[in-house]
Order: C-alpha cells, then sequence, then structure tokens
C-alpha cells in the first residue's frame, strides 16, 4: 500500500523534469548498452529480410537514385556559387562571428539502442550522451533528414528521444514547431502542435489565410525559434481546411519519417550562438 | 526467486531491443507487449502476493526509469497493483493452464487501463477510452495471452522448482 502511495507521489514529481539524477543515468547507461548489443544484431537480421522483400524493386530504384544524382550535380555547381556569394556579402555587411555560425549545424550519428514499448508515451534510445556533447531539445533527424523528434533527457553515454508522435496539443508540456513549405520558406508560416495516431497525421495550425501554401508543398522546420534547426524536412502537406476559429486555417501533414525499425538517426547540434 | 528476477531482466533488454523488430511497421505502437508483466502473471499465481507486488514495483520502476517519457511511475504503480491483486484472486486456487490464461487477459485489460487513465489524469493523451481500448489494449492483450502461453512450461519450471525441492525435503 505504502509502494502505491510512493509511486503515485514519484508521478506528480517527475512530471515535467528534464534532469537526472546519478541512479537514474547509471540505470539508462547500463541497460542501454546491453540493449545496444541486442538490437543491432536483431535490426541486421530484420533488414536482411526485408531487403529480400524488395529485390525486385531495386531496378527502379536505381534508376530513379541516378536521376537524383545527376540533378545533384548540376544543383551542386550553382549552390558553391551561390555559397561563396553569401559568404561574400556576410563580410562585406559585417556579420559577427556569432551570426555566421547561426547555421553550421553539425550531424552527429547515432545508433539507436532501444525502443519502449509503451503505447501513450514512446522513447527512443540512442547511444550518444552528455559525454558527447548532447543536450535536451536538440532535433534528431532520419538518416535521410526528416525530422524524427526531440532529445528530452540526457545522461552520460545514452540520451531519450520524444518522438513527433507524442505531440499532443491538450498536453502542457508538449513541445510545438514552428514550419514551413519547401520553396515558399518568406511567404509561409505554420506551427505543428499535434499527432493523430488513428490517421497517422500531423497537423498544422495558425496558418494565415492567405498563405500559398498547397497539398503537396513539403514542410520544412523554419528555424524562426532558433533553438530548432532550420530545413529540416517534417512531411508532405495533405490537405488544408479552416480552422477551428475561422480566423487562421489549419493543415494536415503527412510525416516523412518512419518511426519504427530506425537503426541510425542523426542528431543535430545547433551552435551555441548564446553562449561566450 | 532470483533466478526469476534475472530472467526479468533478460525479458526487459528483450522487450527493448528485440520485440519492435519483430512487430511489423503497421502495428508499432498499438501491439506493445511488456514482457516482465507476463512473467509477473506467472509470479502471482506461483509465489504469493506479497512477491508479486515487491516484482512488480521493482521492475514497473525499472522500466518506468528506462522508458522515462514524460513520468516515472506509471509501470511501477499498475504492476505492483496488478501483482498483489493477481496474488490475491490466485491465492486460494492452484494455478491451472486456463486460470492463468484468463488471469493473464483479465490483468493485461486491466493494466492498460491503469496505464491509459495515468496518462488520462496527468493530461498527457487526449485519446477517449474506446480508442485506447481499440488502439493498443485489445491487440496488446492478445499478444499477451499468446505469450504467457508460450511461457508458461518454462516458466512454471522456473518458479515451482524450489518450492518442490521444499516439499521433497520436508517429505523425508
Amino acid at each position: 500500500m505504502i509502494g502505491l502511495i510512493v509511486s503515485i507521489a514519484v508521478m506528480g514529481f517527475t512530471l515535467g523534469r528534464t534532469r537526472l539524477t546519478w541512479p537514474e543515468k547509471f540505470l539508462n547507461d547500463a541497460f542501454g548498452s546491453v540493449q545496444g548489443a541486442l538490437y543491432r544484431p536483431a535490426a541486421a537480421v530484420a533488414d536482411f529480410f526485408g531487403d529480400l522483400g524488395r529485390l525486385s524493386d531495386v531496378y527502379k530504384e536505381n534508376r530513379e537514385l541516378r536521376r537524383t544524382v545527376a540533378q545533384y550535380a548540376r544543383e551542386r555547381a550553382a549552390y558553391n556559387f551561390v555559397e561563396a556569394e553569401n559568404e561574400r556579402y556576410k563580410e562585406a555587411l559585417g556579420f559577427t562571428e556569432r551570426q555566421k555560425q547561426l547555421y553550421d549545424y553539425r550531424y552527429r550519428i547515432a545508433q539507436i539502442v532501444g525502443i519502449s514499448s509503451n503505447p501513450v508515451d514512446r522513447t527512443i534510445k540512442i547511444n550518444l550522451g552528455s559525454r558527447d556533447g548532447i543536450q535536451t531539445d536538440m532535433a534528431v533527424t532520419t538518416t535521410d533528414g526528416s525530422l524524427v523528434g526531440l532529445v528530452s533527457r540526457v545522461s552520460e553515454f545514452t540520451s531519450t528521444v520524444e518522438p513527433i508522435t507524442n505531440m499532443d496539443i491538450a498536453s502542457d508540456s508538449s513541445v510545438q514547431i514552428a514550419a514551413t513549405v519547401y520553396g515558399k520558406e518568406k511567404e509561409s508560416f505554420g506551427i505543428i502542435d499535434s499527432y493523430d495516431s488513428n490517421t497517422g497525421m500531423l497537423q498544422m495550425s495558425k496558418i494565415d489565410e492567405n498563405d500559398p501554401m498547397a497539398p503537396g508543398d513539403q514542410v520544412i522546420t523554419s528555424g524562426l525559434g532558433l533553438v530548432f534547426p532550420r530545413g529540416i524536412l517534417i512531411g508532405t502537406l495533405v490537405d488544408r481546411q479552416v480552422g477551428d476559429f475561422g480566423l487562421t486555417q489549419k493543415a494536415t501533414v503527412k510525416p516523412a519519417a518512419n518511426f519504427d525499425h530506425l537503426r541510425e538517426v542523426f542528431v543535430v547540434v545547433v551552435p551555441d550562438v548564446n553562449g561566450p | 526467486m532470483n533466478r526469476t528476477v534475472l530472467v526479468g531482466i533478460l525479458l526487459l533488454i528483450a522487450e527493448n531491443g528485440i520485440v519492435p523488430w519483430l512487430v511489423p511497421s503497421e502495428w508499432s505502437g498499438r501491439l506493445a507487449p511488456h514482457l516482465p508483466f507476463v512473467l509477473l502473471i506467472y509470479v502471482a499465481s506461483f509465489a504469493g502476493r506479497h512477491r508479486a507486488f515487491l516484482f512488480g514495483l521493482g521492475f514497473g520502476l525499472l522500466s518506468d526509469i528506462l522508458n522515462y517519457g514524460s513520468l516515472i511511475g506509471p509501470y511501477a504503480f499498475g504492476m505492483g497493483l496488478i501483482g498483489y491483486a493477481g496474488g490475491l484472486l490466485m491465492e486460494r486456487t492452484t494455478p491451472t493452464l486456463a486460470k492463468l490464461i484468463g488471469l493473464s487477459a483479465a490483468a493485461s485489460a486491466a493494466f492498460g487501463t491503469v496505464l491509459y487513465w495515468i496518462y488520462r489524469l496527468f493530461r498527457l493523451t487526449s485519446w477517449s477510452y474506446g480508442f485506447a481500448f481499440y488502439w493498443f489494449i485489445a491487440p496488446t492483450l492478445l499478444l499477451e495471452v499468446l505469450i504467457a502461453l508460450a511461457m508458461f512450461v518454462p516458466v512454471r519450471r522456473l518458479l515451482l522448482k524450489p518450492s518442490a525441492k521444499a516439499a521433497e525435503e520436508s517429505a523425508t
């Protein structure tokens, strides 16, 4: 009976806390390393069988990839020019060192060591921790660059990632992501604030009536809050309708990332602009 | 009992490391078997309610800390409560396969419900109970019953051995 009362008290106490105490860190790291040794072989086996199933698609995929590579080669030349020009302008306009490094993101690759089985509150555990410079609220993407979630808790050698499928507008502690669409970054703005498990769709709200975004557009993070890196793919806009109060509009977004059967993710390290 | 705890830890590691790969993509998040919980049902039926309570509380707390999402405690609370209640129910009867299956189904449904209500209480989810039941409680229940069936023979041997030995010793 006392145990039950204590566990209820613990629930209230630990709600909305982000720091971990050392026993928690120790348990996380100890189990994390053992789990990692198990998760990766299981992933390899599952991938092998998955690959067998996809053998027939390889030809088509290869053709598509070749086309993409050709396009990248063309665009790289243009990009180099633009980047050099941009650098020059920054010099000319006297940007400070801090402003220059604002968008200089680094991508750290992390292996996944476990996925929790709690259906109401899913978490992913990765094998990078505070020793590797990981901090809370860093964005986590799949290896092809679409947003998975945020780092919610960090221990010495492992950290916990909260996927964006946990977002819930009714919850006080839930994050909201400022978003825009690819190609119309200047004109478009919306806030991704919840996820519907039933349909598997994210919801974007607070869109202006005259916003040019349309179904089929690629939704990316806007980075306007400066906490969250910009330009990370979130998903594809599916449809757009008038919002709850009629003043703004809302849209449904199909997430680009596949949230399960993940093996590796990137943690996006934002340069510490507020630091010394 | 020490070996049961060891098996529980192994099951917990397997749950986070291997089970996500066995569940197909479309069902991930819906089929969420909690393997130490299945073991807890056996502990409740064979080792008595006090041990089941401590076992549930300990493993619940462990998985809470490992999967720390929004708060620590729902698993500890749910597993402790259900371990005790299950032990209380099974105390006066001899556990048979049919009773165990019935108990694991009831316990799994109760655990899903407790979990859902805790998250609902702290306003961390906005699902309705009907949706939660359809979404994860019912599929997980079926899967956990199947796992309980598969574990029946080895786990019973694991849990009965010490008491069988004790019975032999007292007989001689």
